[in-house]
């Protein structure tokens, strides 16, 4: 009994330290894939070869293994090297203009087209309601044009 | 109003040419980046020692009498070569302390350089693996840090000390803050 205990105990211990490596190794990738190297600044440490990159890829595998989750890991570099180093800025008041200016020049694109269409529309109604007088006037200019 | 309306497009314009025309006239480079640890404490950062010289450990860090540099450098690093004369100049002539971190080098390189070109540090720590500069936001070598009395960052130098860079901001900024 003791036996298939220690065994079943054993079994569990190594599935789950399996499974934690696992996802450890999972966050780690995403990790890589999201953070800027600062030597190589348009690409990913995971795909820069410079020796900062490999520096930095080893501290997060170091500090996931140490039990640390992806935002810590992730506010460690963002406290040492700054905002710069994530591809996605964060949703903070200091970031507020960048992620809300896409909805911003819709709304002010779409406010914009309503009213141009709005005005020419108008415009073409306007033109329509001729007063009596307008009207003989536009006859008779026609009519010497013609002449 | 609808004239004011037609201008829309042409102060976008103005505004965008105002825009580009800084970043493209601005001194900085854009891939130069402002250290984040700037007026903050110096972060804790563990080193080996190199033999024969005298050691720098954290304390020797955040306890002086007068601001301080802090330079990390490497004997791979060319641009290092090309500042070591202007941090010989500031250590002798200037009086100023720097304290070295040695860079992923090895032992006998790092000795050999100081011997051939000039041992401008007062002490010396090494950072074999390169991990523990990362405390120090370091992302190229070499770069160069100066610390009040208090053990606060006040500026960084990323690249070589030029003897421009020397004369017209490390020593105004040392002045200032011995004041």
């Amino acid at each position: 009994m003791y036996k298939c205990l220690l065994i079943f105990l054993v079994l569990f211990s190594s599935i789950s330290a399996i499974s934690k490596e696992k996802n450890d190794s999972l966050v780690a990738k995403e990790l890589f894939e999201e953070l800027r190297c600062l030597v190589c600044q348009n690409q990913s440490i995971s795909e820069s070869d410079a020796p900062l990159a490999k520096d930095l890829k080893l501290i997060i595998i170091e500090q996931l293994n140490e039990g640390k989750t992806k935002t810590e890991v992730k506010s460690f570099l963002v406290n040492k090297y700054g905002e710069f180093i994530l591809f996605k800025p964060t949703f903070s008041l200091k970031n507020i203009f960048l992620w809300m200016s896409p909805i911003i020049f819709l709304i002010f694109g779409i406010f914009l087209t309503y009213r141009f269409y709005y005005f020419s529309s108008v415009n073409i109604q306007n033109s329509e309601k001729l007063t009596a007088f307008e009207k003989r006037k536009l006859k008779s200019i026609l009519n010497k044009d013609v002449k | 109003m609808k004239k004011l309306y037609y201008y829309i497009p042409f102060i976008c314009f103005c505004f965008l040419l105002v825009f580009f025309l800084k970043q493209l006239f601005e001194e900085q480079s854009p891939s130069e980046l402002p250290s984040v640890l700037l007026n903050k404490k110096l972060p804790l950062i563990e080193l080996e020692k190199l033999e024969g010289y005298h050691f720098m450990s954290y304390e020797n860090l955040i306890f002086n009498d007068k601001p301080f540099l802090i330079n990390v450098w490497s004997s791979w690093c060319g641009p290092c070569k090309i500042e070591h004369d202007n941090l010989m100049k500031l250590s002798k002539t200037y009086k100023v302390p720097i304290f070295g971190i040695n860079y992923k080098d090895e032992i006998e390189n790092a000795k050999n350089f100081i011997e051939n070109y000039g041992n401008p540090f007062s002490i010396i720590g090494v950072d074999r693996k390169g991990k523990e500069v990362i405390n120090l936001g370091v992302y190229g070598i070499p770069e160069t840090f100066i610390i009040d009395s208090s053990g606060f960052i006040k500026y960084r130098h990323v690249g070589p000390i030029l003897e421009y860079d020397m004369l017209n901001v490390i020593l105004p900024i040392l002045k200032n803050l011995e004041e």
